[in-house]
């Protein structure tokens, strides 16, 4: 999978491509307006992230060219800016997704697979984890052939883990990933326990390993 | 304040009407006295005349015998026999009984030694005088009655006086009770011919603008402020979440990420309430027709997740449908933020109660057993303590403000009570029954 992070911030890059590097992405780089329209009409990207705020003009002017020539590369904008309007001329000029800084690496992962599962496999697709399989757009887990029923928190926190698989992830990562718009205003993990023992408890008794691990203090990691 | 301000006409009026009463007050014992004397001199006058009348006319053709029919007929001069010997003409009040009027009735009288007949006789020579009492209210009535033209004539036209000099300046006041500095519209300056009025117009003018212009800024560097921070927190929580796959970590070090990680949160969470807000009071939003009950189940339905966590109960009392014109977003964070006040402040094994009546949004919560300080609680940072932005309710507050809410907070039965009063939109009923 091929990716480009349009980022004027060059730490900030940094980070995003070590994280994702870590889970098999390729990723190219690119700091300015035109260094981007130049690599973007060169390559096929599986997924571009682009910041708005650009030292050289504004990151829509990427969407515009993207939609001009017809191009389907999955689009997330990643800005400082977390204004409606531009969430909604991002999106109406064909953006995919919308994340607002700073944000996680681990969400920011998290979208990026979504999209690409969205985008590069139509929807058909199931997340394999050995005697697990994640159907994403039915949002059915099935356990060594067995359905898993699971709530919708649940599952999404599933989504999660799986999706950064090998990552170890805050807990205030999770509880922000699952409490969406609201978090902004929350400052209370306790429900990410909650959740996260009931799903290792229904894991388990499907007969799962356990692959949830506990950093202590910190947060979670799904390993094998 | 103990004393009550007054309005300028009734300032003027009352000068006015001390003033008059001080004159008056002043002026009427001296006016008596003139009258008095006056009313006297005239008196002596004619007495003396009638005097000289009698000695030219009468005296002369004057017998002895004549003198009980001269006094029979008149009855101011008399001629009578002396008591005791008068040497001269004197003049002297007394006091005569009158059988008509059944009282003694004030006389000026002329008393002069006249000689009949080579007779010595007295002349007496005598006119009614006003009672000095009845000069005494006469006086008085009608300088009541000057009194009350006066008065009421002052009243009129210090009024339409004041009211016509006065009204640029009442045009001017109104303008300045309307203004308020987040709406940030100017009013008009009032064009007046009055020098004084043109001075404090313009230096108000100039006090509003240089105030507006300094809220302006304030907010934009707020705004600015705040999108600055974006950035390097991002990298910082990058970096972080970078830092933590350094696996494997001892107990303490993964605390001491895990706190970083919390404080790096709160510093977002505190940022994007800061430019919410600031944003809130910059950006015109479009306003449709919202159910506040389906955002109030919404979000109720992740107040219960959360609450359970926390052991606290939370009730739906009737929630009625309501519909309103408004802006959804704003709705939901008002909502969202009136919802996640009631959970962080409370205790554990409290209640949140929920009550959409009406066009009343009340949320009520356990919580400290005392009030809490209104004056403080809808301010910015007034309460952070507690691992909250310290921004929740002051948006809540302005959003409210923008779209003509009343917000109101009480205590009661030991429930902090939050109310949001919402304004109806009627039609919106009226079209969909």
């Amino acid at each position: 999978m091929k990716l480009l992070i349009i980022e004027d911030e060059q730490s900030l890059t940094e980070s995003i491509v070590d994280y994702l590097q870590r889970e098999g992405y390729r990723c190219e780089v690119a700091a300015k307006l035109g260094e981007a329209i130049e690599k973007i009409m060169l390559h096929e990207y599986d997924c571009i992230l682009l910041d708005i705020t650009l030292p050289d003009g504004s990151g829509l002017k990427v969407l515009e060219y993207i939609q001009g020539k017809g191009k389907t590369d999955g689009i997330i904008i990643i800005s400082a800016k977390d204004s409606l309007d531009d969430r909604i001329s991002g999106l109406r000029l064909g953006a995919d997704d919308y994340l607002v800084k700073p944000f996680h690496l681990s969400e920011l992962s998290a979208r990026i697979g979504a999209l690409i599962r969205r985008k590069v496999f139509h929807g058909s697709n199931k997340i394999v984890f050995h005697e697990l399989s994640i159907d994403v757009p039915s949002q059915t887990v099935k356990l060594n052939d067995n359905s898993l029923v699971l709530t919708r928190k649940e599952y999404d926190l599933l989504l999660f883990l799986v999706s950064n698989k090998g990552r170890v992830i805050s807990k205030t990562a999770i509880a922000e990933h699952l409490s969406g718009d609201m978090a902004d205003m929350l400052d209370n993990y306790g429900f990410v326990y909650a959740h996260m023992k009931n799903l290792k408890r229904k894991l388990t008794e499907g007969g799962c390993p356990d692959y949830i691990k506990t950093i202590y203090g910190f947060g979670y990691q799904w390993r094998s | 304040m103990a004393i009550m301000s007054k309005k300028l006409l009734d300032k003027t009026l009352r000068s006015y009407i001390l003033f008059s009463i001080l004159v008056l007050a002043i002026s009427s014992p001296f006016f008596y006295f003139f009258t008095d004397k006056l009313f006297i001199a005239d008196a002596d006058e004619t007495l003396v005349n009638h005097q000289k009348e009698f000695l030219t006319n009468n005296l002369p053709s004057l017998k002895e015998k004549d003198i009980a029919l001269w006094n029979k007929i008149n009855r101011d001069i008399k001629i009578e026999k002396p008591v005791s010997p008068i040497q001269k003409d004197s003049l002297f009040y007394r006091f005569y009984y009158d059988t008509l009027e059944d009282e003694n009735e004030p006389y000026r009288v002329l008393v002069a030694p006249v000689s009949i007949e080579d007779k010595p006789y007295m002349f007496l020579a005598r006119i009614n005088l006003i009672e000095s009492e009845d000069l005494v209210v006469n006086i008085g009535v009608l300088f009541c009655v000057t009194l009350v033209v006066l008065l009421i004539g002052l009243y009129f036209i210090t009024r339409h006086l004041s009211t016509k000099l006065w009204q640029p300046f009442y045009l001017t006041l109104q303008q300045m009770e309307n203004f308020e500095l987040d709406k940030r519209v100017l009013p008009d300056p009032v064009t007046t011919h009055v020098e004084e009025f043109e001075r404090l117009n313009l230096s108000i003018h100039r006090l509003l603008e240089r105030n507006l212009s300094a809220y302006k800024n304030q907010q934009e560097f707020i705004e600015n402020a705040a999108h600055e921070l974006q950035t390097p927190l991002a990298v910082f929580r990058a970096k972080l979440d970078i830092l933590v796959q350094q696996m494997p970590f001892t107990h303490e070090l993964g605390e001491t990420l895990s706190d970083l990680n919390e404080a790096a949160s709160r510093l977002t969470r505190v940022n994007k309430n800061l430019l919410l807000l600031s944003r809130i009071e910059n950006s015109h939003y479009i306003r449709e027709e919202v159910s506040v009950r389906a955002s109030v189940l919404k979000q109720a339905e992740f107040l219960r997740e959360q609450a359970g966590e926390k052991k606290l109960t939370v009730q739906l009392n009737p929630v009625e449908p309501l519909t309103i014109l408004s802006n959804l977003a704003l709705l939901e964070i008002a909502i969202g933020n009136l919802l996640l006040n009631a959970l962080q402040h409370n205790m554990p094994g409290g209640q949140i109660q929920i009550t959409l009546q009406g066009k009343k949004l009340t949320v009520a919560n356990s919580g400290i057993p005392s009030p809490l300080a209104t004056d403080k609680l809808f301010l910015r940072f007034s309460n952070s303590s507690d691992g909250g932005s310290g921004l929740g309710l002051a948006i809540v507050k302005k959003i409210s403000e923008l779209q003509g809410w009343t917000l109101s907070y009480n205590y009661h039965a030991e429930r902090h009570i939050f109310q949001i009063e919402f304004i109806p939109n009627h039609d919106a009923v009226h079209s969909n029954p």
